[in-house]
């Protein structure tokens, strides 16, 4: 639809309604960040730009109240992992689940569908349980194995996988590349986009997540960011310029690769999204 | 691609080490590990132990007594009350998201400038940790907050600290989940309606349909499938909202203030984490996978009506 000089009219409501909602969207965001700069005196006031001060995030950062340094490489350390195991793990699966054919196949796929379909809920009590008899509560491997390979992402490099055509592996063959070699040589050079939908999706979730970590972990050295942040706002509820600083350091790096690959998330929710 | 050629290795065709089975299995192997140990395994236990009175303190003590905890939970008050919140926030925020989300979608569809910024604006909240934004909105919604009394002027409502107040825990909730789900629907809508076909439209506007009629006739109907998946994924993100309810519930006491904010979801975890009542908490969690996967089984029927 091209904007026609009689729509002009229509044209300004869009924009209104549009500003409107993007406002309600926006305003805690600014807020949070224009009062993580603030002192506490000055919050939910006005003050000249040369009043905001760094301090919050100083405090936040280096007092040992926090260990807001700890929780940063927690989640980093997180987040790192899981992404690292579905690279690997989920690019395998979803190479033999497309363009392998052996027998079980069948059944792993159906395996993948219908584990996608139950919540991952149902399982939270006995892995924590076995957590506990491993001994593996308040460690990396509570936060970081069983998150290590993906049914939605195994299925949507799967779907990606299929669009290769079958050509290239069989030329490939004929070269003499073996079936794991074609693997590494064909198939994982061509996945870059599939890659970077994974990446982003699971960097935010894992990011983000809050029930595993805060099920799995309670000693405080072990928290991640989400985890930190709640205690946090939780203990020093009234002082609200410190609590914005850690809305703002554990929101930034997700709003940040959100800008870099907007592209591939947005690609990712509606492929995802659409696929029933 | 690489841009060498691919070097000729000896021929391989034969070599059980390049069958499609050895590679195959070798190549979902560590997916079925995984599986099989952190979800298989742990599935069939949850499955078990809801039809066993086991605690945490002694696994090996579990007695089995039927359908002793599902009879519990159904007749638990506390559980009807979770029902009911949960109820009440799929009823509020599932129409309200999925309408908002199809109305914003609708007008970034348009080729206007600057669309791509509003809908980077639109997204951003979606993927923000709902443990933050929760920090940000207990903030702005405390007693004579500027945000509190403008809503106490329009819509009468109490200029009270919304998260420690009773009845107004649960909107806050409400709240909270449709002001960060609306830009995730979006996507999905404006993925949607860029599949409808532009001459539909122009075939439309040769017959004369005003705007109005075009929405109702063409857009509605054919975004008919994307609405099923808007609404039966939102009831289910509804019906699993954790995050928030924990945020509010200062000092780790879920559901508060006065179990105002309990849900099935926090139900279960109250008990099969907290109490350490592992029978209990399984069997509540399986009542909830069985409703969602109800509603799954629903999405799946009127997908298939549609074709």
């Amino acid at each position: 639809m091209l904007v026609q000089r009689n729509d002009v009219g229509r044209v300004l409501f869009t924009y209104a309604t549009l500003t409107f909602f993007a406002l309600i969207f926006m305003i805690p965001l600014v807020y949070a960040l224009y009062t993580s700069f603030l002192q506490l005196k000055d919050v939910d006031s006005i003050v000249p730009f040369r009043e905001l001060t760094v301090d919050s995030y100083v405090r936040l950062w280096t007092s040992p109240a926090y260990s807001l340094p700890r929780w940063y490489w927690n989640t980093a350390v997180m987040t790192g992992i899981i992404i690292g195991g579905n690279l690997i793990f989920n690019t395998m699966a979803g190479y033999a689940l497309s363009k392998l054919d052996f027998y079980g196949k069948r059944v792993i796929f159906f395996i993948i569908l219908a584990t996608l379909m139950i919540p991952y809920h149902i399982v939270l009590i006995p892995v924590y349980t076995t957590m506990a008899t491993l001994g593996w509560l308040d460690t990396m491997r509570a936060l970081t194995i069983p998150y290590m390979s993906q049914v939605l992402h195994i299925f949507l490099v799967r779907q990606f996988f299929l669009g290769v055509p079958n050509e290239l592996l069989e030329a490939s063959r004929l070269d003499g590349l073996s079936k794991i070699g074609a693997f590494f040589r064909i198939m994982l050079p061509l996945s870059g986009p599939a890659l970077a939908t994974m990446i982003i999706l699971i960097f935010t979730g894992t990011w983000n997540s809050f029930m595993i970590p805060s099920t799995m972990v309670t000693r405080k050295e072990m928290f991640v960011l989400v985890v930190g942040l709640n205690s946090v706002k939780d203990q020093y509820f009234d002082r609200t310029n410190l609590i914005m600083a850690g809305v703002i350091l554990t929101t930034l790096p997700v709003i940040l690769l959100f800008l870099f690959l907007q592209k591939w998330y947005v690609q990712g929710v509606s492929t995802s999204g659409l696929k029933g | 691609m690489t841009d060498r050629p691919v070097p000729v290795k000896h021929n391989r065709y034969s070599a059980w080490s390049d069958s499609d089975t050895f590679v195959g299995w070798l190549f979902v192997a560590p997916f079925l590990m995984i599986w099989g140990f952190w979800f298989f395994r742990p599935f069939m236990l949850s499955l078990s132990r809801s039809f066993q009175d086991v605690n945490f303190m002694d696994l090996n003590a579990a007695r089995f007594i039927w359908f002793g905890n599902y009879l519990d939970i159904l007749r638990d008050p506390e559980f009807h009350e979770a029902v009911l919140h949960s109820l009440t926030i799929v009823v509020f925020a599932v129409p309200t998201q999925s309408l908002l989300a199809l109305l914003v979608a609708i007008a970034l569809n348009r080729k206007l400038p600057g669309r791509g910024v509003f809908r980077t604006i639109y997204s951003v909240p979606y993927i923000v940790s709902p443990i933050a934004v929760a920090t940000v909105f207990m903030v702005l919604f405390r007693r004579n907050q500027v945000i509190v009394r403008l809503l106490s002027t329009i819509i009468q409502t109490p200029n009270v600290t919304w998260f420690a107040d009773v009845n107004l825990a649960l909107p806050f909730v409400i709240l909270m989940f449709i002001w960060q789900q609306t830009g995730f629907f979006m996507i999905i809508y404006i993925a949607g309606l860029q599949g409808i076909p532009d001459d539909l439209y122009e075939a439309a506007t040769v017959d004369g349909a005003n705007p109005f009629q075009k929405f109702r006739y063409i857009t509605v109907p054919s975004l008919k499938p994307v609405t099923y998946f808007v609404v039966t994924v939102g009831t289910i993100l509804a019906f699993q909202i954790f995050d928030q309810i924990a945020a509010i519930s200062r000092y780790g006491n879920l559901g508060s203030p006065a179990g105002a904010t309990t849900t099935v979801i926090t139900y279960f975890y109250q008990h099969g984490i907290r109490y350490m009542n592992i029978g209990r908490g399984s069997a509540a969690v399986v009542i909830f996978v069985l409703i969602i996967m109800a509603i799954t089984a629903l999405q799946k029927r009127l997908m298939a009506v549609k074709e």
